[in-house]
């Protein structure tokens, strides 16, 4: 999910608005600290204060208990159909879920401390929240990000083609409580099994009676639908993504005007990710406080990881927030080929977060904040693992190539920089090049960083901030066997 | 889905939107917001602004000029280039429209330029207490990025690009870029693209800022442009080899802020510091749009357009930026007399006159007339009526007709454009009827694109079925549908009779019908009608006549007759053409034995039947006065002389009058004695760039129910249908190679053109 | 003494060489000089050719020019093209044996007959412009074509 890459930025919202808050919080802090389910304003606060850290509650995260999995067909062991879905407790007294009413379903969301799961890790209560401004006559809708493209990256599409009525359900659970009369699933185009399935669920659901006219009886009309993409990572930004589900071409649209102003068709519309949405209902089902129970303050809940690269056993599983990273690779993973000692680094959070190299990954823990004091971020939390003998160099010369294809070349630092980027990079691969580059392909990823309408010139720019932080001596090294090659021949 | 008019009247209340940052900068609208300003700094100094305007736009209002590319204010806001990066301070603690303090909103996403990341001010609008770093550290770190990234792909062909010394990249390169490049990889390069015989393309040389791609859908409403790829190769084009055919398309060449997009015709001609540019007025149509004529050595460079927000705005069309090296041919340099064979040949201008003389012994003052044509200025058409009136001759017309029954051309309201051209902005209906505004005016055309755009204005049209590039309400094209929406039985009257603030827009061709009384009158009353359920106040006007030649307004002023029925009736024996080339009258309508004299500056229809051509000045070449079809004077002014031995027309007609046997010498010698004339018969004629109001439609319906015609059954065709019947209408056009190619380009495609190999 | 007989011998065959009084100032003010010598040949256009070795180099040849030539009265109006090619070379020293002993080989390219210079005429040649006309003027159609 391309929206991942705001993520570190908005931690350092949240942190440096946290920095300066004691004179905003003052007052409010005591009722925080006081209670946790109490109104959707302690809620708030509670992102915007430093105040627990201090006296963490809860110092073990992980394993989850089974019990506490909220995919529990995330592997496909059992039938993802309506029949198989009912008896794994969806759709459970969805009609009680609506009748409670807006409040009470915001305010749940507000209470678990939900953040979005497509990477920005925006508070889901708030965003959510935004929609419920007084109409002005045009319909609401939510639009549920599944273009899952992130490098790294494969948790939607486990939920879309195992438990399709999660995310139907979450559908209908969120387009209430944002007072949506329709979703729209944009589903990335190479998921035509995932797009098949969902589109079978839906149908059962309208069947059924779950969705369409009156909805589960609750007197609430609401529709989904699903729109294929058709394969442009960048159609996994809200706005470009809402561009396309308009037919035009997918490329980020300014803000202001937000979506939830101006989203699709013109008409407040809220973009969420797929995991946010099907999380949704068993938060409701469950309470806000169970599910705040897991993960760190301000860190909430439990998450899809995606371990990939040099492990004995890559996997998607369901885990506690804040697990050590450490942890979660030897427990799921079968741990890194060859050993711990063996491993070079982690991408944290797919493709577009900064590396952290080995000996920041023995004790960091997987959640937004402790990764963004590592310099990087926890995006979607599709953990790229590389082990010593990956050439990290031509590692990251790749990702770039990847934001290369994928830029939609609207802003100028993003098209003309990542492209220059790129060619730098692969003569980095070789060591073709002076070591006063470094410091100079620095510069360039700064001067992209934050300077583009969306956040893909973001993305592009962090891999290569996180080798130069890390792995320069790497790249020096390679530069002058280079050199000395090349004076050899002469 | 430009125009959305359920989202737009849905957000005409929203403080942020794309559609209204454009319409709150330069579409008029009657109702405007002006309480609650909010306060902003820029670099410090305190500016009261309205909400929702921009960072720029309140950069520009303290006189700060923010660099940009994509951004033009006559264009939707991209935000694509990113060279208007701005630093921002906020103060610490505001509400934003989510009603959250700004430092916890993170969905109003100026995060990225409230912590530290700048914004762009082009699309950003200001909040309460902003203070805008114009010149910070951080400001000028982030121009100069971007300006590194602008020059990164950008072809270091200045010493031969058309652009050189009118370029935004040169400019602001050197402005705010830095002094050395860091750029050693290999350059991209882009195929040329041919969209037809005016627009010359070098694509390398685009930095992607889709200004031509906004005006091609947004002023032109023509969707031929377009954006194809992506990332580093993403390319403007037409999406699959064709031309890019609008009346408009020139003007994406001086909205280009790089010289990706050029003029094919000035192609290496000329360089903007060695031109003079003249400030002038364009003849080839009614809209006399302002425009800048760029002279190098005697000989007309290029055309500009030039900014007048009530006429043309900054655009013009095709036919007036392209249709200047018909000057330059065809022209008429020396006097001419037919010999004994019928020859006509070069002579000089004492035995022209003298010729002129001759023949003018015996013949008496009813035997003389004129007709004046389509460019003629106002100074000449006021001399060549004083020296016949003084011969004892009335028979002075025009080519172009107007019905005489009723009120004809005695009340002046009757034959105006009198809403005026920006007053389209101000109207919610509009009834065009007969005419083809798309061709015959087409910046009259791009305002009523404007406000449909922005204003949601609904027209309605009567007449062919035409594209007028915004869609309308086809009433249908025969004559009954007149009859029926004057006596108010057709269905849309009822939506006529909703209208606020209706206007009805008459194409002077349907006039020229044998039934021209009968449409005027039953167009009056529509009007009046339309005016009198509308309950508009009593300034507001409904009735408008839309010319399609720059002199008819002048000369209807000083008295010519429209039409050349008297003279077909009464055979002259000597008849002054002044510029009459569309080809009304003929030898064949006149006695054998009649003299006729050309006066004109080009060798079309009227020099080929004369006996004595006198050699005239084009526009570009006098000081002449023009009136457009709103009424409003305007003057060009002398760019370059006359080709050899032509002289300014005025000046000829006193020469003649001054001749022994004609004997009446006009009692003017200087241009200001002229206009002191001029002043005498229509004071508003010398009232520059002033429209001279003329409100009695209703004294002219009553006079207008008097017309004993009935209406004939032929549908109502304007004689320019296509774009192909839009380049080629005067002497000057029809002389331009430009216009032929263009012409066979829309009609072969733009690649049956050939073009030099090189550029 | 004798020298001085000469000098007088060769005044007066100068002053009477030329035809008596009328010759001799019609000589003098058409080429004004009186020398003599011996003459060498006559052109075709009546162009006379003398020789004098007393001269020194440069001046030891000369022509006097006939006074009409191809219709053209040339009595004062005279040119140096007048001479035909083959006494040019003997005039100018390039050759010291004259055509009436040493006929030219006829060449093409010669002209059978003279051609004045025209410079400095209506006729004289000018290349055509390489500027492009700023103004196209309008030619009227010849009477019969329209």
């Amino acid at each position: 999910m391309l929206s991942c890459v705001g993520c570190p930025v908005l931690s350092r919202v949240l942190s440096s608005g946290a920095s300066r808050v004691p004179a905003v919080a003052a007052s409010r802090v005591p009722a925080a600290s006081t209670s946790l389910n109490a109104g959707s304003s302690v809620a708030l606060v509670r992102y915007n204060t430093t105040a627990q850290q201090e006296k963490p509650k809860k110092t073990k995260f992980g394993p989850l208990a089974d019990q506490d999995r909220i995919f529990t067909n995330l592997y496909g062991r059992h039938d993802w159909r309506l029949k198989g879905a009912l008896s794994r407790g969806d759709w459970y007294k969805t009609k009680e879920i609506l009748e409670k009413g807006v409040d009470w379903i915001l305010n749940e969301i507000k209470v678990s401390g939900l953040r979005g799961r497509g990477g920005a890790g925006f508070p889901t209560g708030m965003k959510w929240g935004f929609m419920n401004k007084p109409s002005d006559g045009r319909p609401k809708y939510l639009v549920v990000n599944a273009d899952e493209g992130e490098p790294g990256t494969c948790k939607d599409r486990e939920i879309m083609r195992h438990d399709p009525h999660k995310l139907v359900e979450g559908c209908l659970v969120a387009g209430r409580a944002m007072g949506a009369r329709a979703a729209y699933i944009y589903i990335r185009g190479e998921f035509y099994n995932e797009s098949s399935n969902l589109q079978v669920a839906i149908n059962e659901a309208y069947g059924a009676g779950l969705i369409g006219k009156n909805a589960c009886g609750s007197g609430y009309d609401f529709d989904v639908f699903v729109m294929r993409g058709a394969g442009a990572y960048i159609c996994g930004e809200e706005t470009a993504l809402i561009e396309s589900i308009e037919g035009k071409q997918g490329k980020p649209r300014l803000k202001p005007p937000f979506p939830a102003d101006v989203g699709v068709f013109g008409c407040p519309t809220t973009v969420a990710n797929v995991e946010t949405v099907s999380v949704a209902p068993t938060i409701c089902r469950r309470g806000g406080t169970w599910f705040a129970s897991f993960g760190r303050e301000r860190n909430s809940g439990t998450k899809l990881f995606n371990i990939s690269g040099h492990v004995n056993n890559p996997c998607t599983v369901e885990e506690e927030m804040s697990i050590p990273i450490k942890e979660l690779i030897e427990r799921h993973a079968g741990g890194v080929r060859g050993g711990w000692d063996n491993l070079l680094c982690v991408i944290p959070g797919g493709s577009s977060t900064p590396l952290i190299p080995r000996h920041v990954c023995d004790d960091v823990m997987m959640d937004f904040d402790a990764l963004i004091q590592a310099q990087t971020g926890l995006g979607t939390a599709a953990l790229i693992v590389m082990d010593k003998s990956t050439d990290v160099i031509r590692a990251i010369a790749r990702l770039i190539e990847f934001y290369k294809h994928e830029s939609c070349g609207q802003c100028t630092p993003c098209r003309e920089g990542v492209d220059w980027m790129n060619k730098m990079m692969w003569r980095f691969v070789k060591g073709d090049a002076r070591a006063a580059e470094i410091d100079m392909i620095w510069e360039l990823s700064k001067q992209i960083e934050g300077h583009t309408i969306c956040a893909l010139g973001d993305g592009a720019a962090w891999p290569v901030q996180g080798l130069i932080r890390h792995f320069r001596p790497i790249m020096e090294s390679r530069i002058a066997d280079f050199q000395q090659k090349q004076q050899a021949r002469a | 889905m430009l125009r959305l008019p359920a989202v737009g009247r849905a957000l005409a209340g929203a403080a942020h939107s794309k559609g209204c940052l454009t319409a709150s900068s330069n579409v008029r609208t009657s109702v405007r917001a002006s309480s609650n300003l909010v306060e902003v700094f820029v670099d410090g100094k305190p500016v009261m602004v309205e909400p929702g305007t921009t960072v720029l736009q309140a950069c520009e209002k303290v006189g700060v000029q923010i660099p940009r590319f994509c951004y033009h204010e006559r264009l939707s806001v991209a935000g694509n280039c990113r060279m208007c990066l701005l630093e921002i301070e906020r103060a610490p603690k505001v509400m934003c429209s989510h009603n959250y303090s700004t430092l916890d909103c993170s969905s109003c996403r100026p995060w990225k330029g409230i912590f530290g990341h700048p914004v762009a001010a082009c699309a950003m609008p200001v909040m309460k207490g902003w203070n805008i770093l114009t010149n910070s550290e951080k400001t000028r770190k982030a121009r100069e990025g971007v300006m590194e990234f602008l020059l990164a792909n950008h072809p270091l062909d200045c010493p031969i690009c058309d652009q050189g010394g009118e370029c935004d990249l040169q400019d602001q390169s050197m402005m705010f870029g830095s002094d050395r490049s860091r750029f050693t990889e290999g350059k991209r390069a882009v195929e040329d693209k041919n969209i037809g015989p005016l627009i010359k393309t070098i694509m390398t040389r685009c930095i992607q800022c889709t200004r031509c791609v906004r005006f091609a859908s947004e002023i032109a409403g023509v969707e031929d442009l377009g954006t194809t790829g992506r990332g580093n190769s993403m390319q403007i084009g037409t999406y699959v080899e064709k031309m890019f055919m609008s009346e408009l398309s020139g003007n994406v060449i001086d909205v280009c802020p790089v010289g990706a997009l050029t003029s094919k015709p000035y192609a290496f001609t000329s360089r903007p510091w060695e031109t003079r540019k003249t400030e002038s007025i364009d003849v080839l149509d009614a809209v006399g749009s302002n425009i800048v004529v760029s002279t190098r050595g005697g000989e007309v460079m290029r055309i500009l357009p030039r900014l007048n927000e009530d006429v043309n705005e900054e655009w013009i069309s095709d036919k007036t930026r392209f249709a200047y090296d018909g000057l330059k041919r065809q022209r008429l340099t020396q006097p001419m007399v037919k010999d004994a064979s019928g020859q006509l040949v070069p002579t000089n201008w004492e035995d022209a006159l003298m010729r002129i003389a001759a023949m003018l012994q015996g013949v008496k003052g009813s035997e003389i007339a004129a007709i004046a044509g389509g460019m003629v200025d106002a100074e000449s058409l006021i001399a060549l009526k004083d020296m016949l009136n003084k011969l004892d001759s009335e028979a002075l017309c025009t080519e172009e007709l107007f019905p005489m029954a009723g009120a004809g051309t005695d009340l002046r309201s009757n034959y105006l454009l009198n809403t005026r051209i920006a007053g389209i902005e101000e109207c919610d209906l509009l009834l065009l009827i007969g005419t083809n505004p798309r061709y015959e005016a087409p910046l009259f055309n791009a305002r009523v694109r404007k406000s449909w755009l922005h204003n949601e204005l609904q027209v309605a049209l009567v007449g062919h079925d035409v594209d007028l590039s915004y869609s309308y309400n086809h009433l249908g094209d025969s004559t009954q549908v007149l009859k029926d929406l004057a006596t108010g039985k057709h269905p849309y009257c009822q939506v006529l009779a909703q209208a606020k603030r209706p206007v009805v827009v008459v194409g002077s061709s349907c006039l020229q019908r044998a039934d021209g009384a009968a449409i005027l009158s039953a167009v009056s009353t529509i009007a009046q009608n339309a005016r009198v359920s509308s309950g508009v106040e009593e300034g507001w006007k409904v009735l408008n006549v839309l010319h399609r030649v720059a002199s008819q307004v002048a000369a209807l002023d000083v008295g010519y007759k429209p039409g050349v029925e008297a003279i077909r009736k009464n055979p002259p024996k000597m008849l002054f053409l002044l510029g009459a080339d569309a080809g009304c009258i003929t030898r064949a309508d006149l006695p054998k034995d009649s003299f006729i004299i050309y006066q004109g500056h080009h060798g079309d229809v009227g020099a080929l039947m004369a006996d004595v051509i006198l050699p005239g000045a084009a526009y570009t070449e006098k000081n002449g006065t023009y009136v457009n079809t709103e009424g409003r004077a305007q003057q060009t002014r002398v760019a370059v002389t006359p080709p050899g031995m032509a002289r300014e027309d005025w000046k000829i007609i006193r020469a003649v009058s001054e001749t022994p046997h004609v004997g009446v010498t006009l009692p003017y010698d200087t241009l200001e004695e002229v206009r002191d004339r001029l002043a005498e018969v229509a004071p508003n004629l010398v009232r520059y760039d002033d429209v001279e109001e003329a409100n009695y439609f209703k004294q002219a319906n009553e006079l207008s129910q008097a017309v004993n015609q009935s209406l004939l059954a032929d549908p109502l065709v304007p004689p320019q249908l296509s774009v192909k019947d839009f380049y080629m209408t005067d002497p000057i056009s029809r002389a331009s190679q430009t216009m032929a190619k263009c012409v066979k380009a829309v009609t072969e495609g733009a690649e049956a053109v050939e073009e030099p190999a090189i550029c | 003494m004798g020298e001085y007989v000469n000098l007088v011998r060769r005044a007066f065959g100068q002053i009477t060489g030329h035809g008596g009084i009328r010759g001799f100032l019609l000589q003098l003010f058409r080429a004004n000089d009186v020398k003599t010598g011996a003459l060498i040949g006559i052109d075709k256009y009546g162009n006379k050719y003398y020789e004098d070795n007393r001269y020194f180099f440069g001046r030891h040849r000369w022509v006097i020019y006939t006074t009409e030539m191809n219709g053209k009265r040339t009595v004062w109006d005279v040119d140096g093209s007048m001479v035909p090619a083959e006494w040019h070379r003997w005039l100018h020293c390039m050759t010291d044996d004259p055509p009436t002993t040493h006929p030219p080989e006829p060449k093409k390219f010669l002209a059978k007959v003279h051609q004045f210079n025209m410079s400095g005429t209506s006729g004289c040649y000018v290349p055509y412009s390489t500027t492009a006309k700023k103004i196209h003027e309008w030619v009227p159609p010849k009477v019969g074509q329209q």
